[in-house]
């Protein structure tokens, strides 16, 4: 791996494990050396990607496309199920953002923890929290129970904490669509300051964003990667194919072989011999 | 971070990484042999041996150098965890004594005044007994404890853990410091009495340290290895609705090992549980040092089930995320 590539992966794959029943999960954990009781989904194949370090990459595609998976693999949340994945440095994740929120614990309480997950040491968090807390700007609602909290300010807590994590990449995963405009601009310049001194990956649907934040641009479709280099030229061929094709389920579809195995149908077939078998 | 994964071992998770093979003992193996003579293949082989040691010793210790990485992060959650408890509630900490304390009580009082046990124990005098039951309780507790959460950790946790980078093998740390932290408070209030009983505690009690850092090993082994099973499925924790009161039998909780026939003494101490349980009595209550083969096998079968434990939830730390 050369010295300057933040993130290198080749023939990353991510194959979701379908199980037709919750007891083929048991089965397979105690016999899945022998029989294989899942159907593979595959939402990822054959991924080629090398991020230097202080580029921004943009990763466009339609929903399903293996977007955010993509996003998951890259933050080492799931593990792929095949190839080979490199991340160098300390890694920010803005996904889903609050969601990882106790609901019981005050804005406070879940930013030590937050920012622990983040690897920040202990003194270090409590000497950021009053910047935390002023680049929220929830008020008094800091030191309240997040239930209270609504989705936007949620969402500001958690890039607060996410901005002052001190990471070398910052995975961004359509963060700011819920803040009002004055929290997106302040978002979004925290992003291009950011691009300056880190690796900065971003998923959006928000072409505009893409077109600013971005050095290059890569479209994920169908699990794999359609088209990847300069903004514009990417950006354009996105806008052509989004006009000419439907938005239909195609992209969601199994292969005849898993959808007949996990079908309500075959659970039945099996249950019933099952039961004749235990009659005679 | 690196993660190299083949199709075939996809299950092993991200430390699943090859084992690079010992270069320089190697060479050096190669070497001797093509050089001369025994002596320096002799002195390959030690190398080689002494090196393959060292990577097992390295091997065994992986569950502790986790918790030492993460150490900031353990601190964070169980810091929460501990203020959740005594802080949600209005008299948080008078709770956590009074309870124990009533216990204690009410243990002495049945022993002392209604129930004369025909257990050899149970002559040397009734409040020893009420004693040595209460500790045997508290840490048949700790494990109790551990057992019925264990399986529902991963799912407790669940939307936690696939939200953010949360490394999963951190909540068995968590789960047991936060039970031994509760099991210190019962332990407090147990040598109080012991003090207020006999006027002085034995000085023996300076081993207890150390009974409570392998004890500590082996509730995590357990606990890693229930929770990577109860991810996969919820029978485990019913499972252990039925298996814990028959343990609580099969560990001297009410009896102690002297009052067992000598073939059965042995079976005993192979329970880890029951091990700690005696030496504990035999540190805090007799002031006598333990038998010198139960804490030896006590400190290998705690070290054997810690890396065992581990090395399943590993195994299987993979996929837990995608199956909870």
């Amino acid at each position: 791996m050369s010295s300057d590539s933040a993130i290198r992966c080749a023939g990353l794959g991510k194959a979701y494990q379908l199980y037709a029943r919750r007891t083929d999960q048991v089965k397979q954990m105690l016999f899945g050396g022998f029989h294989r009781f899942y159907q593979e989904y595959w939402v990822l194949r054959d991924i080629d990607l090398e991020v230097e370090r202080g580029e921004s990459v943009g990763i466009i595609g339609r929903n399903g496309a293996g977007k955010t998976t993509l996003l998951r693999l890259l933050c080492g949340i799931t593990q792929p199920t095949c190839g080979e994945l490199n991340v160098a440095g300390r890694i920010a994740p803005i996904l889903a953002l609050g969601a990882a929120f106790d609901w019981e614990m005050t804005g406070r309480q879940n930013v030590l923890i937050g920012s622990a997950v983040l690897g920040l040491r202990r003194s270090e968090i409590l000497q950021r929290l009053p910047s935390i807390a002023e680049f929220a700007a929830i008020g008094p609602f800091f030191d309240q129970p997040v239930r209270l909290y609504s989705a936007g300010m949620r969402s500001r807590l958690a890039f607060a904490i996410c901005v002052h994590a001190d990471a070398d990449i910052l995975v961004v995963d359509e963060a700011l669509t819920v803040g009002d405009a004055a929290f997106r601009q302040k978002g979004l310049a925290f992003m291009e300051a950011f691009r300056s001194r880190g690796t900065l990956i971003l998923v959006s649907h928000d072409m505009e964003q893409v077109r600013a934040l971005c050095d290059r641009v890569i479209w994920v479709d169908d699990g794999g990667v359609r088209a990847s280099g300069e903004v514009a030229k990417v950006l354009r061929l996105y806008d052509d194919a989004t006009e000419c094709e439907e938005d239909d389920g195609i992209r969601f579809r199994l292969d005849a072989e898993a959808r007949a195995a996990l079908s309500p149908a075959a659970t039945n077939r099996r249950h019933k011999r099952w039961w004749t078998r235990c009659q005679s | 971070m690196s993660v190299f994964i083949n199709r075939r071992d996809g299950a092993r998770g991200s430390t699943g990484l090859p084992d690079r093979p010992d270069q320089m003992s190697d060479d050096c193996a190669k070497g001797g042999i093509a050089a001369r003579g025994k002596r320096c293949r002799n002195i390959g082989q030690l190398r080689e041996a002494v090196g393959r040691a060292a990577r097992h010793g390295k091997r065994a210790l992986a569950p502790l150098k986790v918790g030492w990485r993460h150490r900031e992060l353990i601190l964070a959650v169980l810091r929460r965890e501990l203020a959740d408890r005594f802080s949600g509630s209005v008299f948080g900490w008078v709770w956590a004594v009074i309870g124990p304390l009533i216990t204690l009580l009410i243990y002495t009082m049945t022993f002392t005044k209604a129930m004369q046990l025909p257990l050899a124990s149970a002559q040397g005098g009734t409040s020893s007994y009420a004693l040595s039951t209460f500790l045997g309780l508290i840490i048949f507790g700790l494990f109790a404890e551990l057992c019925s959460r264990a399986p529902l950790l991963m799912h407790e946790h669940a939307w936690f853990l696939k939200t953010s980078i949360f490394p999963s093998e951190i909540l068995a740390w968590t789960a047991v410091l936060r039970a031994l932290t509760y099991t210190g408070i019962s332990f407090v209030v147990l040598l109080v009495f012991e003090l207020a009983l006999n006027g002085m505690l034995p000085l023996s009690i300076l081993l207890l340290p150390f009974i409570v850092v392998f004890l500590g090993l082996f509730l995590l082994g357990v606990v890693w290895f229930l929770a990577a099973i109860g991810a996969f499925t919820r029978d485990i924790s019913y499972l252990m609705i039925t298996f814990v009161p028959l343990m609580m039998f099969a560990t001297p909780v009410f009896y102690r090992v002297a009052d067992l026939p000598a073939g059965l003494r042995m079976l005993v101490y192979a329970n880890p549980l029951g091990a700690a349980i005696e030496i504990a009595r035999a540190v805090v209550l007799d002031g006598v040092f333990p038998p010198i083969f139960a804490c030896l096998g006590f400190l290998v079968v705690s070290l054997a089930i810690c890396r065992g434990g581990y090395a399943v939830f590993e195994r299987y730390k993979g996929i837990l995320i995608d199956v909870i």
